[in-house]
């Protein structure tokens, strides 16, 4: 328990205040196993072992019997799998029907799960700076946080009746595939065998790509440079494919080094155990700067993916999947139209027709349809602003310091807003 | 019979054979509810929240990287391909833990029980520390120790073919050419006639009572075959690793044996070892100390007595436990994610992206039980035959 506290405490320090070098870490679990060394020895010296045999001997029994029912229990369970397969396989089309109509008449939908339960559940994690992280007092801060906020506040009305799941990349699939998540904002790209076998993508919310990180003094400029290298990469990621197709075409020789964890991809990439770090850019961006010495690290120009991001509801819920994408362009519609969290009710109040139907004032967005309050989108905006906001307290000047002028994470070029960053992708379905 | 209690003769509810008939027929009547609720309601979520399921996926091209291999790999190989690449990983991480944990665990079981106080104590401090530790806390311990070496490109070199820094170590290897399948027959062939050769002088050593050397004569022969043989047929080429051109400086050829797997069989062999020597201590603890005296009386050393007397009868007190720490070293290898090794939960976890996970994570399951069943078998066997004639 005290190493793993020990351990844990580490970890959480270096994700908030930037991390240590892994020396420190090693020098840490030296001192660890030097401590509990001594401990051991302090304690056999202290107990006798006269005469244990047949105490050994019971305890040997014991392990033995414990391994055997350990292994018929995984017999049973392999059985269990064998039969789940069959039944999978019987179940026809109309079973399918009927399990489908029983599920919509017991449930009554997600929202009024949500709303009975008083919290909305999100998938997402702790270890980016800028996606999703905590700050000094422990709380969950992020972009990918941020959006979870915004959908806590339109269905409840209170942007802290949030429970964040932290997941690793690999366990997204599962998670929003099963349904114990009303959302997965995990830094998910969309992609089309995901989207039909995960959950639904509401919206884009961020344009990334991937690209490579090395070491300066290497003097590699180029990702075509890349031939013989050996890549550091985390598992269960587009990432991982993504590389991999990259080497593939350009014939170029290469060793995959994969981990589960971010922070263990870090340690091995500053050792030099791997030469290069891939991981979509902007997560680069935020990892550099928590090096030691971000300048000894460069990020290759080139952009190897597409990575769209966003958030993603699970499959079998129009209702819930509606409310998402209108919260989510409501975000995107208040930049355009200028309302921030400071002028809120200045807007409602104000005549501005477009801003007055976002906001509730006037005319309606689909509220009633999606069983939402008429000002929800009020106190969203109030609560965690517009997405200009959002990002420039995450990813931009507040946060990891991206910037969103002249990339594709802009509004639209001719987007109404007078001083908003313009002429990128960042566009949504419009609010009517 | 006519009982005092009951004159009018046992009631149902007293009848030990019905009372017993009908425990039996609740329980199995409840183990099928609650299994057959188990599965239904997995089968019926599978098919509600639509997540895929089925096999097709194992002959598409996997197209994943998979870092170290013990066959040939390409991403474009199959699924199928792909997960054997991956299970064949864990066997060569089990196998050669378990074979290097079983001589540390012993080494470390007899020191325990030895009379030289410092050893028994180190022994003891040895096993008290590392059967302590959760084994991922030690894995990334010897993980981050690794990468402590200097990099591939500041590494240390042995004359100019053997590579240590914190990617691996690379060692030149050989690969098989046209001339190995026959070269391969001709060395077994070799390596029977040994053994043959070997009992017939062992024989007559221990019939007539000359020195024969059997063991000398054996290994001449198997030598001899083999040196007859690579000349014939020259079957394998020594590769030595190379470096590449570029600013990595990579190597290239020979074998890699990568930082992420020794830190994997390092510490999956400290920490089972630890268990592994309290099991040996127990079994010899378990040998009635007369043996021992009666091995001494008849003039046998510590050494001998331990070897031909002790030994042989702890070992079916050994056995058992032994090949449970065999499986758990298996089942623990699937920690090898962690710190970057390709094993099968690993690999599996990458497939998941595009493969249904179910799928996947049902053949992972089978792997491991079909991997523990075989250990469990051959430990089995081998407790057969040690075990005492007549008993159990």
């Amino acid at each position: 328990m005290f190493l793993i506290t020990l351990l844990s405490d580490n970890i959480a320090r270096e994700a908030k205040n930037g991390r240590d070098t892994h020396h420190m870490k090693t020098k840490l679990l030296i001192a660890m196993l030097a401590m509990v060394s001594v401990f051991a020895v302090a304690f056999s010296a202290c107990t006798d072992d006269s005469g244990p045999t047949d105490a050994d001997l019971q305890n040997a029994q014991a392990t033995a019997s414990a391994a055997q029912s350990a292994l018929s229990d995984a017999n049973a369970r392999a059985d269990a799998a064998e039969a789940r397969a069959d039944e999978a396989n019987k179940m026809a089309e109309d079973a399918k029907m009927m399990a489908d109509e029983a599920m919509m008449e017991d449930t009554g939908g997600r929202l009024a799960q949500v709303q009975d339960r008083g919290h909305v559940i999100c998938a997402s994690r702790n270890d980016v700076p800028g996606y999703g992280s905590l700050d000094d007092a422990g709380r969950n801060v992020g972009f990918d946080i941020d959006l979870c906020r915004a959908l806590a506040t339109a269905v409840l009305g209170d942007p802290e009746a949030i429970e964040i799941q932290y997941i690793t990349a690999a366990e997204r699939g599962p998670t929003i595939q099963s349904g114990e998540v009303d959302m997965l904002v995990r830094t998910v790209t969309w992609t089309t065998s995901r989207d039909a076998q995960w959950g639904n993508y509401a919206q884009t919310m961020f344009y990334d790509g991937q690209g490579f990180m090395v070491p300066a003094d290497l003097g590699v400029t180029s990702a075509y440079e890349l031939d013989g290298a050996a890549v550091c990469v985390t598992s269960g990621t587009t990432t991982e494919l993504n590389m991999a197709d990259f080497f593939r075409q350009n014939e170029f020789e290469y060793n995959p080094n994969v981990f589960e964890d971010t922070d263990v991809v870090l340690d091995a990439y500053e050792s030099g155990q791997c030469d290069v770090f891939t991981n979509d850019r902007s997560q680069l961006a935020a990892l550099r700067t928590a090096l030691p010495n971000p300048d000894d690290h460069v990020i290759l120009p080139e952009t190897i993916s597409e990575e769209p991001l966003g958030p993603v509801v699970p499959h079998g819920d129009d209702q819930w999947f509606d409310i998402v994408k209108t919260v989510m362009s409501g975000l995107i519609y208040a930049e355009a139209y200028g309302i921030n969290s400071g002028n809120v009710s200045s807007v409602a109040a104000g005549d501005n027709a477009k801003a007055k139907r976002l906001l509730g004032a006037e005319g309606t967005i689909g509220q009633e349809a999606l069983g939402l309050d008429a000002t929800f989108m009020q106190d969203v905006i109030e609560a965690v602003g517009n997405y200009g906001e959002i990002y420039d307290r995450n990813l931009g000047p507040d946060g990891i310091d991206l910037p969103r002028e002249n990339g594709r994470n802009a509004l639209w070029s001719n987007a109404p807003c007078t001083d908003c960053p313009k002429g990128g992708q960042i566009y949504a379905a419009p609010l009517r | 019979m006519q009982s005092i209690l009951y004159p009018g003769g046992i009631p149902l509810w007293r009848n030990v054979v019905f009372i017993q008939w009908v425990v039996q027929i609740i329980s199995a009547i409840v183990v099928i509810a609650i299994v057959s609720g188990f599965i239904f309601n997995v089968a019926n979520e599978i098919q509600d929240r639509e997540i895929p399921f089925g096999f097709s996926f194992l002959d598409e091209a996997a197209q994943i990287p998979i870092g170290e291999s013990v066959i040939d790999y390409d991403p474009s190989e199959s699924y199928l391909y792909g997960f054997t690449v991956a299970a064949l990983n864990t066997v060569k991480a089990s196998v050669l833990g378990v074979v290097l944990a079983t001589m540390l665990g012993i080494i470390i079981g007899v020191s325990r029980l030895s009379s030289n106080w410092l050893l028994s104590r180190l022994a003891l401090v040895y096993i008290d520390t590392f059967r302590n530790i959760p084994l991922l806390i030690q894995l990334l311990f010897w993980f981050l120790i690794i990468l402590e070496l200097p990099n591939v490109r500041e590494g240390y070199v042995f004359f100019d073919a053997f590579y240590l820094n914190n990617s691996g170590f690379y060692l030149p290897w050989a690969t098989p050419l046209g001339g190995f399948w026959p070269w391969a027959i001709l060395t077994a062939v070799g390596i029977l006639a040994a053994i043959v050769a070997y009992n017939v002088l062992n024989r007559r050593e221990i019939e007539t009572g000359k020195s024969s050397y059997p063991i000398i004569a054996g290994f001449i022969i198997i030598f001899v075959v083999t040196i007859i043989g690579l000349i014939i047929f020259t079957p394998l080429e020594l590769v030595v690793p190379e470096r590449q051109e570029g600013p990595f400086g990579r190597l290239q050829g020979g074998a890699r044996w990568s930082g992420s797997f020794f830190a994997l069989l390092i510490g999956l062999v400290v920490y089972t070892s630890a268990f592994i020597a309290e099991i040996v201590r127990a079994g010899i603890q378990a040998v009635n100390r007369g043996q021992t005296e009666a091995a001494r009386s008849l003039g046998l050393n510590t050494n001998n007595s331990l070897r031909f007397v002790i030994f042989p009868q702890a070992l079916r007190v050994i056995i058992p436990p032994l090949i449970s720490q065999y499986l758990n070293l298996t089942k623990n290898s699937s920690l090898a994610a962690a710190i970057g090794y390709p094993d099968l939960v690993s690999v599996s976890t990458t497939m998941t992206q595009i493969a249904p996970a179910i799928s996947l994570i049902g053949m992972v399951m089978v792997t491991y039980l079909a991997m523990s069943l075989f250990y469990s078998l051959v430990g089995n066997i081998y407790n057969r035959i040690t075990r005492y004639a007549g008993v159990g």
